[in-house]
């Protein structure tokens, strides 16, 4: 149990940023409600090994990062046709209905003292809303991170037969100095055969400190893919989720980190096949250079009643360096035998052979490996469908291979 | 099919270790578990005082640290209540450190290590014999020829008093101290029995050893100790098998193995696990291994209600080798949580992993395993694999592996794969000829291949059969 933030944290200081976004009562309540839950939450479960907890999230200091009504950010929103990319305040009078019945549905607003935490001050966010048989590609949501602490929601929510691609970047301005603290709580809903690809760009500044809840519901034939790109940030822990509650709908979680100097990724990703048909696949690929640290936990569940389930997952972990380290955990919790389900998980360096193939063809040797890296994220890059999102990751890592 | 299959046949029966016989003892401890019982256990074995020192130390550890409880998926062991398991039973035999000759010992213990086959396997393919009976070792033999070469295969009882600085050095120190965990501690406070195997500088003793153990009493626990020691250059085979027939009343097992692989030496330990399904089955076991040293853990769990074993292998010296081949079979009120641990801790190292899991009838197999390499095992490489079928819906497989890398020059790789028994194989034999049952048990038999040729021949038989056994009448 944690209390280091509640001491300087008020009903008051909550009551006005909801009244800032002129929201509803329902929506005050919920945030009241999650504020007192604070008290009695814990901390969010990281990755364990036994015996062992890796990332420690009761060190940080709550108290001087979050700074629940300094808030500043610039966000820039692109908009697809037919689809309405919405800011709290515009969502919540243009779709108040909508919001009321989706908010906290896929993600309990109480899960952990951080996810709480978030639902009480979150100021920024978006809403994404794609009406039924809407086909809608690349929409953007850039956010800056301006001030100390930003906590930020996106809700999405795909009506049936629609589809969406969309991406989500974040970064730091320059004018911030010291710590910052990111919190961020993606919903996604995705109706009967809807298709939703949500991509994230991390790219914070590496002062920062940063959390992020993202969990989808997937319907009848619905889709909803995750792509996440970690790159900046000190300590960053993420939870990507799905459950695929209908029949036949499928789930990807592509994952691409590259993590340097003292970087600290904990990355956690979860599909639950609860229904019959279903299929999903985890691939994560991460590079590690300096005294950088992963650790990377993928659970593959299979319900009693999930028959006919296809579930894969594969994580490759390459060090550049020798202080690096990684720690993976690939879990298979099986409880249908109608199942075909398979993970695998290496770590390795940089192959001798294809880095000699590459020299004795007059590549030079620190060109040669940083050609290797690069092609070591073709796979998950190719994953990729918005194009800014598929460039701008690429660019990153190339950047950090030439620094 | 040869004569000796037929016979196999006909002799394999649950029968062949459901029997019972009637619950004869020299000295029988309360139930429950204090220092006046681990006091007692001491004295009736005439310890010396350091031995008793450090089963009572054992037992403050014990009862400081929790039951584990918080494992995903792990057996329910809320039903293990410590005071109700008889810790010590010495049966009634004249010879304490186990008798030379099957003839010596009373009727009824003889005929049931006959009935386990034991006398004949070690006319046939063994090294040397050790029997436990409850808490002590009824019977311990070996080759002449090995003893002149100054192997030793004794009584762990009887190696405190012979061996004590053997004993002293390698007893739950730096292999398995009784802080390991709470069964550890438990078995530090009141293990009896087991055996002892020392193998001299340049010995290679070519026929495996066997112990096996046998629970008879209901609402016993069982906890031997097994202590190996491989000088330089050595090589031996240990094997063990435990049965116990059924009771309504839970018992409880907890031994400890320990295993000392010095530079170059190698070492397989085997075990073919079949106890009754009102058994926890909760042991330690590691082994650690010096330079070019090998280590090689061959298990095969059948029986138990529950089992909780991770076999681990420290490869502290350069160039050092493990392997790891486990196959985990469990049926209908069935828990098996196994799995394996390796630490690399130095460069050169390797391990393989190889895990086999079969649930059916609602019964539950979880791989639980740890593979680490520490900074500075450079070139170290592991492989890791693990695969499950599941028979039916009611049954559940869990995989939990965890990989912990510290160190960049290494090449790690794991993988499983689930699924179910292949409609199309079935179809396939049954098109041959073979009925459902037989095809059933022709695919399983193929699937847990890799283990059962590691195996000498009679034990693979006796998996083999064990597996039969266990398909028997419960297919579709």
């Amino acid at each position: 149990m944690s209390t280091q933030l509640t001491a300087n944290l008020t009903e008051e200081q909550v009551r006005q940023i909801s009244e800032e976004l002129d929201e509803p009562d329902w929506l005050l309540e919920t945030r009241l409600d999650a504020l007192a839950a604070l008290e009695d939450l814990d901390m969010p479960k990281v990755i364990r090994t036994p015996g062992r907890d890796w990332t420690n999230l009761d060190a940080l200091d709550y108290e001087t990062l979050v700074d629940p009504l300094e808030w500043e950010q610039e966000k820039d929103r692109v908009d697809a046709e037919g689809v309405d990319v919405l800011s709290w305040a515009d969502a919540l009078e243009e779709h108040g209905d909508l919001v009321e019945e989706h908010f906290g549905s896929v993600v309990d607003p109480q899960r952990d003292y951080l996810t709480a935490l978030s639902t009480a001050l979150f100021a920024a966010g978006t809403v994404v809303y794609v009406p039924e048989g809407v086909a809608a590609e690349d929409v953007k949501i850039r956010t800056t991170m301006n001030s100390r602490s930003l906590f930020n929601y996106t809700l999405v929510v795909a009506e049936e037969s629609s589809s969406v691609t969309i991406l989500e970047r974040q970064r730091t301005g320059t004018n911030v100095d010291g710590e910052q603290y990111y919190s961020g709580v993606v919903e996604a809903v995705a109706g009967e055969n809807a298709h939703v690809q949500y991509g994230t760009l991390q790219n914070l500044a590496e002062d920062s400190y940063n959390f992020q809840v993202k969990r989808g519901h997937a319907d009848t034939y619905a889709s909803i893919d995750w792509i996440e790109g970690n790159i900046g940030s000190r300590l960053t822990k993420t939870n990507v989720e799905t459950r695929l509650l209908g029949d036949s709908s499928e789930s990807k979680i592509v994952g691409a980190f590259f993590g340097h100097e003292d970087q600290h990724f904990d990355l956690a990703s979860r599909v639950w096949h609860e229904a019959e048909h279903t299929t999903a696949d985890l691939v994560t690929r991460g590079v590690l250079d300096d005294a950088a640290r992963s650790v990377y936990e993928g659970v593959q569940d299979v319900g009693r009643e999930a028959w006919d389930t296809n579930s894969y997952q594969r994580e490759n972990t390459l060090m550049l360096s020798e202080d690096s380290e990684a720690d993976a955990s690939p879990k298979l919790i099986i409880n249908n035998h109608d199942t075909e389900a398979s993970h695998s998980a290496t770590v390795g360096q940089v192959d001798e052979e294809d880095l000699f193939y590459m020299t004795s063809r007059g590549v030079h040797p620190e060109l040669a490996r940083n050609m290797l890296v690069e092609g070591f994220f073709v796979p998950v890059l190719e994953e990729v469908a918005v194009d800014e999102l598929r460039e701008d990751l690429d660019d990153l890592i190339v950047e950090r291979l030439v620094e | 099919m040869s004569s000796d299959q037929d016979q196999l046949k006909e002799t394999d029966t649950e029968a062949r270790f459901e029997f019972k016989k009637e619950e004869k003892s020299a000295f029988e401890t309360d139930k429950g578990l204090t220092e006046e019982t681990v006091r007692l256990i001491s004295e009736d074995k005439d310890e010396p005082e350091w031995m008793l020192e450090r089963r009572l130390r054992a037992l403050a550890q014990f009862q400081e640290m929790p039951m584990p409880t918080d494992w995903p998926g792990q057996p329910d062991l809320s039903e293990v209540d410590l005071n109700e398991i008889v810790p010590y039973i010495r049966p009634d035999i004249e010879t304490r450190g186990g008798a030379e000759n099957w003839e010596d010992l009373p009727e009824e213990i003889q005929d049931t290590f006959d009935k386990l086959g034991i006398p004949e396997a070690e006319k046939n393919a063994l090294s040397g014999v050790g029997a436990q009976y409850e808490s002590e070792i009824v019977y311990q033999n070996m080759q002449e020829r090995w003893e002149e070469k100054g192997v030793i295969f004794m009584d762990m009882d009887k190696a405190v008093q012979e061996h004590p600085d053997l004993v002293k050095e390698h007893f739950m120190t730096k292999c398995v101290p009784p802080s390991d965990n709470k069964f550890a501690a438990l078995h530090g406070a009141i293990w009896s029995g087991g055996s002892f195997v020392y193998v001299p500088e340049d010995t290679t003793v070519d026929m495996p050893v066997q112990a096996y153990f046998r629970m008879n009493s209901e609402g016993m626990g069982q906890f031997e100790h097994t202590l190996i020691v491989a000088e330089e250059n050595s090589e031996v085979h240990y094997i063990e098998g435990c049965s116990a027939p059924k009771y309504s009343a839970f018992n409880l097992h907890s031994g400890c193995v320990e295993v000392f692989v010095r530079d170059n030496a190698h070492v397989q330990y085997s075990t073919v696990q079949n106890w009754s399904k009102n058994t926890y089955n909760l042991n330690t076991k590691r082994a650690i291994v010096e330079e070019e040293g090998t280590m090689e853990w061959v298990s095969g769990s059948m029986g138990s209600k529950a089992t909780m074993l991770y076999p681990a292998t420290i490869l502290k010296g350069p160039g050092a080798t493990d392997n790891h081949i486990t196959i985990a079979f469990a049926g209908e009120g069935q828990n098996i949580d196994t799995g394996a641990k390796v630490y690399h801790n130095a460069p050169d190292t390797k391990s393989t992993i190889e895990s086999k899991s079969i649930s059916k009838d609602g019964g539950r197999t979880n791989y639980r395993g740890l593979v680490h390499i520490s900074d500075g095992a450079e070139n170290s490489s592991t492989s890791v694999e693990c695969d499950a079928l599941m028979f039916d819906n009611e049954s559940t497989s869990d995989t939990m592996p965890y990989m912990e890398i510290q160190e960049n020059k290494v090449d790690v790789a794991h993988e499983a794969t689930v699924g179910k028994i292949g409609d199309e194989d079935v179809f396939y034999l049954q098109s041959r000829g073979l009925d459902d049952d037989d095809a059933k048990q022709m695919i399983v038999a193929g699937f847990i291949e890799p283990i059962t040729e590691e195996l000498p021949i009679e034990y693979a038989v006796e998996l083999n059969r064990l597996i039969e056994l266990e398909m028997e009448g419960s297919l579709g």
